[in-house]
């Protein structure tokens, strides 16, 4: 038509820049082989660092390129003076900004950056933040950036109440930022640590005896501005409750509590003359320390794990020297001694009947399940947990504040909130099926916390737990004085090797299961009677494990696949020598 | 004729697929009532609509008639579109060197072209009050005087009208589309805000608004937040309210008070009775359009709405448009015969032959339009203040109030606060753009919202309101109501409406994309414009290039360069803008 504009075609395009690709291929493989050849030869010139920042500006992800600009810029460092070494790397700065421009999460031209700023002799800091700020603006999740942008904060040491507005501005702009929470979570306790002793009364006096690591207080924040990031980090998720990263913060602010590291009990045994002591977390006998004292005397003891898997564990044995206590008339003092930690517990064997004795803080003692969340203020948790439940009111199905309001609710009060907890639980395994397996396995562990609880309340040593969905298990090392536990009609798979902690126990039962693998039913010295009646063993092997049971006497293994193994009764009685009462 | 936005898009519509086009303004500025004025423009432009108010000569040009011709006068008065123009000035009129008690004196903008009115004379007795309350406030600020104004007046770009881009409506679109957008840079709107309560307050839309507001609860944020996602969706719930105010919609919703008023008079911008599927269309116009470019659904071209027009004038001139400013049409030459407008004549008597009459609706007299409906009008107010009605940590915000009926009766009143770096005032002041439908004068209708909200000799108690240093009064005629074929005038004639009462810009492009596809049907309509360099010129493709396509390159060269002589204006002072978004930019970030 007439007065038209003619554009060239699509085709001609297309024509056009395939021969100014090939041009560029042409070029760049060119210059790429003139570097090669030049870094061999170790030529150091301004020519190289020419040649490598043509390539470097196309492909900033070049690293041997940037090696060996770094090799030029030190070999240049030798033979320039200061200023000219300060202009060289400026330049190289700017040359850097441009290569960002190219790509924005090149680690190379980051790394380089990093290691130019170091290098140069009068840097100028606040032009690098002012980069950083200008870099996050456009994506503020870029963490090549996060990354530099610490290193310049520790660099030119910015106050701390600066970077925590910045943080501020960021959530500000966009919440949905793992960066900026994260980083938040390191500034604070640096900028408001809590007040040095908020203790619980009850944990306090052991606290005296033994004064807490420095680690457990460094991330704690204090009340007033933990209330405040309460507060925002509400506003986040009352906005937009199915972003996570609020609640992650969230979940951080709550707290998590570092127990403290103690011998948690000390058991002895007359009969077999073996002590079993029980850790506050896992740990490896052998290289912390231990020490055994009886009647004053150190004893040399070999101790070992309840299970040759554990290479740390929380409960270790050791079996002391034939005779030494084995005579009911006398009276025995031991004591525990875990020099690493300048720890020790003492534990009596009285005479009399007394085949055994113990020493140990309880779990109600301690308070262990509760504290998962360490706020220790209760009346700061029950506010928490209203402002849950008003937005659970309003989004029933949100699987985040479902999660937390169960969290809140254990760490108030575990046993007067069971119901509320399961039902939630039930809730969560359907509106996030994908993970219900996940939320079985925590249930079950609040479930034997709960156990546990009611356990130790009762002062008995009996722990029962039937017919709760229970998928796995925990908590063993608190167990460990338990003589009689019922696990029946469960979903358990397994008695894991961490059931061998159970040195007390007599009586086992878990009909009604899908057990088919017992490894944790390990030399348990006391085991007279197991109950296995509708599980899965279905090999001769899958018993094994209680061969190592020398008590072993009545053993029920109806509906289990194993019975219909053929010669069972003769296999068994070979493998099983001690079973008198045998069930199939 | 005439270069308002529908006019100038359909120019460059045309032009830009081949067709020849000329483009006429009596006036000497482009975008008619769409233009934005610098101070000294706005008050020469108020002055000539004083002087206009006579009716021209119509001259005879029935002697240049040809057989089987028939003439049809085109009105001569486009300034009928403008009434009721009152200036207010409160800044004192020359500078002062130290902030003096009496400095709220009553002297008029353009002296002798102000109407004397009875609020100017009153002002005197409130003095005392307002010059003790500035002077503890802000000590050391300086007062601006109406010479200052003056003196600076190229800083301003003063709109006509009022309106800002949806950043997913027919404009920006089309902007985007077309390459239009590479002539212009915009800003965003950073902020909406209400008044209510005696108050103006902050209207949470966005996700980082809601997060961040200090007026909401949680509960009530957890609440907006749901209503705003579910709003996108039509559901069976919402058609149940259709014929029924949305008012009624949002009760039921049990937003609670804070809530309602945001949404519908901040968020739908609707009316106590408007209905509720229109008032949901509109919230999720309002919704669409949010987070494209920032925190608001709103952009702002720097340098005034008047730069739009103008950028498709220069597309237009691009692919070889003529322009001609100060010169009209005077008449059409209507074919007997075919019933077409064959030709025009303009105001010099010259007989310009055309296929096509494309012409603003103010220039068609009543007799040729089917039904008489009465004009309605728009009141506007353009204020120059000292400061912005909420002022937060930024003091560059560009602001989008909503102020709902001040009492029973009164109109609605949107208004949009601009600071200096929108480019469309100096520095130290803000421009506040007033506009409802009228019911009377733009004096009636405004000036209560103007002395409740800012400080005036007339206000009581307003010490923390911003001070109005000048303002402007007048009334628009509304465009909203022409429909493209309520005329019996031939049928190659298509009118284009002025600025309609919209907060956005649909109507005008709705209104030129049909006529471009009532008349090239078949062609595209504003495509892409190529990159200079994909465009072959004369000597480089010899094979297929015809004379006639040298002719028109090198002639449309030039042109490209006389209208780069009318926006020198924007590039001297590009230097000066700092950190405007770019469209183009904008739009690559997106992707």
């Amino acid at each position: 038509m007439h007065g038209r504009v003619k554009v060239k075609s699509t085709a001609q395009q297309e024509e056009e820049k395939r021969k100014e690709r090939e041009k560029k291929l042409k070029i760049y493989v060119a210059a790429r082989d003139a570097c090669f050849s030049k870094r061999k030869e170790g030529i150091c010139d301004d020519e190289a660092l020419q040649i490598t920042q043509q390539l470097l500006s196309s492909n900033p992800d070049f690293a041997t390129l940037w090696n060996y600009r770094r090799e030029i810029l030190m070999h240049l460092e030798t033979v320039r003076d200061e200023d000219e070494v300060q202009k060289i790397y400026q330049a190289e700065l700017s040359f850097l900004e441009s290569c960002l421009k190219v790509n924005p999460k090149s680690y190379g031209s980051w790394h380089h950056r990093g290691w130019v700023s170091t290098r140069l002799p009068r840097p100028d800091w606040a032009r690098e933040l002012g980069l950083c700020d200008r870099c996050l603006s456009l994506d503020d999740r870029n963490f090549h950036c996060w990354d530099y942008r610490r290193m310049v904060v520790k660099m030119s040491g910015v106050p701390v109440d600066q970077e925590l507005a910045f943080t501020d501005r960021l959530i500000g702009s966009n919440f949905s930022n793992y960066s900026s929470w994260h980083y938040r979570s390191t500034l604070l306790p640096l900028l408001h640590p809590e007040s040095p002793e908020p203790h619980s009364p009850c944990r306090e006096p052991r606290r005296a005896s033994s004064p807490p690591s420095p680690q457990t207080h460094s991330h704690r924040v204090c009340e007033e501005q933990l209330l405040k990031e309460y507060e925002l980090v509400q506003n986040a998720f009352f906005t937009d409750p199915n972003d996570q990263s609020a609640w992650f913060y969230y979940r951080w602010l709550l707290g998590r509590a570092e127990r403290e590291e103690m011998i948690s009990c000390v058991y002895v045994s007359r009969d077999e003359e073996r002590v079993a002591v029980a850790f506050s977390r896992p740990v490896n006998a052998q290289s912390v320390g231990l020490l055994l004292v009886l009647d004053g005397q150190p004893q040399r003891v070999e101790w070992r794990s309840v299970h040759p898997r554990f290479k740390h564990s929380p409960v270790w044995i050791c079996d002391l020297p034939p005779g030494t206590i084995s005579d009911v008339t006398n009276e025995h003092n031991l004591t525990v001694h875990w020099t690493e930690k300048h720890t020790h517990r003492d534990c009596a064997l009285y005479t009399g009947d007394a085949h055994e004795s113990w020493c140990r803080d309880s779990a109600t003692d301690q308070e262990l399940f509760r504290s998962e969340l360490s706020v220790e203020k209760t009346s700061v948790l029950q506010s928490e947990l209203q402002s849950c439940n008003q937005l659970q009111e309003l989004e029933p199905l949100n699987k985040w504040c479902l999660l937390t309001i169960i969290l809140l609710m254990r760490a108030l009060d575990p046993l007067g909130y069971e119901k509320e907890t399961l039902a939630h639980f039930q809730t969560l395994k359907e509106v996030d099926s994908m993970r219900s397996a996940y939320y079985s396995d925590l249930c079950s562990k609040f479930m034997i916390e709960n156990t546990i609880l009611k356990m130790e309340y009762a002062e008995v040593r009996v722990f029962s737990i039937s017919d709760k969905n229970v998928t796995t298990l925990c908590h063993l090392d608190q167990l460990l004085l338990v003589t009689h536990i019922n696990l029946s009609s469960n979903q358990l798979q397994r008695l894991p090797p961490q059931f061998a902690m159970l040195q007390c126990l007599e009586v086992l039962e878990a009909d009604n299961n899908s057990i088919e693998n017992l490894e944790g039913v390990f030399h348990l010295p006391k085991l007279e009677e197991v109950h296995l009646k509708n599980n899965k063993i279905s090999t001769l092997a899958d018993l094994q494990p209680l061969a190592s049971c020398p008590k072993l006497k009545r053993l029920d293994l109806r509906g289990n696949p194993v019975t219909q193994t053929a010669n069972i009764e003769s296999e068994l009685t070979e493998l099983l020598p001690s079973v008198t009462d045998l069930q199939l | 004729m005439r270069s308002g936005l529908a006019e100038s898009v359909v120019a460059a519509a045309f032009s830009r697929v081949g067709q020849r086009v000329l483009h006429l303004d009596r006036r000497s500025y482009y975008a008619a009532n769409w233009a934005s004025f610098t101070f000294n423009a706005l008050l020469t432009w108020i002055q000539e609509h004083h002087e206009e108010s006579q009716p021209e000569e119509v001259q005879d040009w029935s002697s240049l008639l040809e057989e089987g011709e028939e003439l049809i006068y085109l009105l001569n008065r486009d300034s009928a579109s403008i009434t009721n123009l009152q200036v207010f000035c409160y800044a004192s009129e020359e500078d002062e060197e130290e902030e003096a008690p009496d400095t709220t004196g009553e002297d008029q903008g353009g002296d002798d072209e102000v109407k004397e009115t009875p609020e100017t004379e009153s002002t005197e007795g409130e003095e005392p009050t307002t010059a003790a309350g500035q002077s503890q406030s802000e000590p050391t600020r300086k007062k601006i005087s109406f010479a200052h104004l003056v003196k600076e007046g190229r800083r301003f770009n003063i709109d006509l009208v009022s309106k800002l881009m949806y950043s997913r409506g027919s404009l920006v679109d089309l902007l985007i589309k077309s390459n239009v957008s590479r002539y212009a840079e915009f800003k965003n709107v950073t902020r909406i805000l209400t008044y209510r309560g005696g108050k103006v307050e902050q209207v949470p839309c966005s996700r980082a608004d809601v997060f961040a507001s200090r007026q909401l609860s949680v509960v009530e944020k957890r609440k907006l937040m749901r209503f705003l996602t579910s709003c996108v969706e039509e559901t069976e719930e919402q058609r149940a309210y259709n014929g029924r105010p949305y008012l009624e919609f949002l009760c039921d919703q049990q937003l609670g008070d804070n809530l309602q008023h945001f949404l519908l008079h901040s968020i739908a911008m609707v009316t106590e009775d408007t209905p509720t599927e229109e008032g949901l269309a509109s919230t999720r116009h309002f919704l669409r359009s949010l987070g494209r470019y920032g925190n608001t659904p709103f952009l702002f071209p720097v340098y005034g709405l008047g730069e739009i027009p103008q950028c498709f004038c220069r597309m237009c001139a691009v692919f070889g448009g003529i322009y001609c400013l100060r010169h009209s049409v005077s008449c059409l030459l209507l074919d007997k015969d075919t019933n077409r407008c064959k030709a025009v004549i303009d105001s010099r008597g010259q007989r310009i032959s055309c296929s096509h009459f494309v012409v603003e609706d103010g220039f068609i007299g009543a007799d040729w339009k089917r039904e008489a409906t009465p004009t309605r009008f728009l009141s506007r107010a353009v204020l120059i203040t000292d400061r912005s009605i909420l002022p937060s940590d930024s003091d560059q915000q560009v602001s989008m109030v909503t102020v709902p009926p001040i009492a029973a009766g009164c109109p609605a009143v949107k208004m949009v606060e601009l600071c200096p770096s929108t480019m469309t005032c100096m520095p130290g002041t803000y421009l506040v753009h007033l506009t409802c439908q009228s019911a009377g004068s733009a004096y009636h209708d405004l000036s209560p919202v103007v002395t409740r909200m800012f400080r005036t000799p007339e206000s009581h108690d307003q010490e923390s309101s911003p001070t109005l240093l000048w303002c402007l009064y007048f009334n628009m005629a509304d465009g909203s109501g022409l429909e493209g074929e309520g005329h019996d005038l031939p049928n190659n004639v298509y009118l284009c409406s002025g600025p309609d009462a919209g907060l956005g810009h649909e109507h005008a492009v709705r209104q030129a994309q049909a006529i471009f596809q009532k008349i090239l049907p078949d062609e595209e309509f504003c495509p892409p414009a190529p990159n200079p360099e994909d465009i072959v010129y004369d000597g480089e493709n010899n094979s297929s290039s015809t004379p006639g396509d040298g002719e028109t390159l090198e002639g449309e060269k030039e042109k490209e360069e006389t209208l780069e002589g009318e926006v020198e204006k924007e590039e001297k002072v590009e230097g000066e803008v700092e950190k405007e978004e770019k469209m183009e930019g904008e739009v690559e970030k997106e992707e």
